[in-house]
């Protein structure tokens, strides 16, 4: 059951990735798309990952298929490594480490959101257990 | 193209999850590695799609699809942030200089070696 379910959000995760990518014209410019979807993905997945007093009695493969196959596939580590390679053999340096930065800073950023948010109102007191 | 893209990421994400269970069951969870390896894996791969210039429709089956499924941001940020908030500072550092670090440079061999087979 959690391989399918990891399928078919995989699925969804990475056809609206697709669509997403479509939005915007491909070329040598900043890739916003991107940053965008890698950024909203780490939120989303870091909220889901402690806010156990929503998903406790959540089947166990619904969390892993949204964590795992939803914002794993939506998300993504290959397109970025290479956008940031082509923007470097293109010589746009400035773009080059504003990617890597704004992806690296405002990733982490949006993922201990993501944790803050789950724990401030998502998560079990110890007591209430 | 979104459905192909879609059936790749499926896969791709399958592969993912298998990966880590594995890699987890041999290395264990104390530290990252399952994530780095495969994302390390996905950047050279997509690299050498990107630059052999095949036809779109593989390019966005494997390339969007199945490497942009089985690589993982979401993940990677989460961990990162993890492990800082578990005071492992090295660990943390470690992780994100070996991912970002290693990543780039996989993408451009990849992207080179796809140049040398066009």
């Amino acid at each position: 059951m959690t391989i399918i379910s990891i399928i078919f959000f995989a699925f969804i995760g990475g056809s609206s990735r697709y669509l997403l990518g479509q939005l915007v014209p491909v070329g040598t410019g900043f890739p916003w798309m991107t940053l965008v979807i890698n950024l909203t993905g780490s939120g989303v997945l870091a909220w889901l990952s402690h806010a156990k007093r929503l998903t406790a009695n959540w089947p166990t493969a619904l969390t892993v298929g949204l964590g795992v196959g939803g914002c794993g596939a939506f998300t993504t580590f290959s397109t970025f490594g290479v956008e940031t390679v082509r923007l470097i053999t293109a010589q746009k340096w400035g773009l080059a480490s504003g990617y890597v930065l704004a992806t690296l800073l405002g990733g982490a950023c949006c993922s201990a959101a993501g944790v803050w948010i789950a724990r401030r109102w998502g998560t079990f007191r110890l007591e209430e257990q | 193209m979104a459905g192909v893209a879609g059936l790749g990421a499926a896969l791709g994400a399958l592969a993912r999850y298998g990966t880590t269970r594995w890699v987890q069951t041999i290395y264990g969870n104390h530290w990252p590695l399952a994530t780095l390896l495969i994302n390390w894996l996905g950047c050279a791969l997509l690299g050498l799609l990107t630059g052999w210039q095949v036809a779109r429709l593989w390019l966005v089956l494997l390339g969007t699809g199945a490497l942009g499924g089985f690589t993982t941001y979401s993940t990677f940020s989460h961990e990162v942030v993890m492990l800082l908030d578990q005071r492992r500072f090295v660990a943390a550092a470690g992780y994100l200089f070996l991912s970002v670090g290693g990543g780039l440079l996989l993408a451009a061999g990849g992207l080179w070696l796809g140049w040398q087979l066009v």
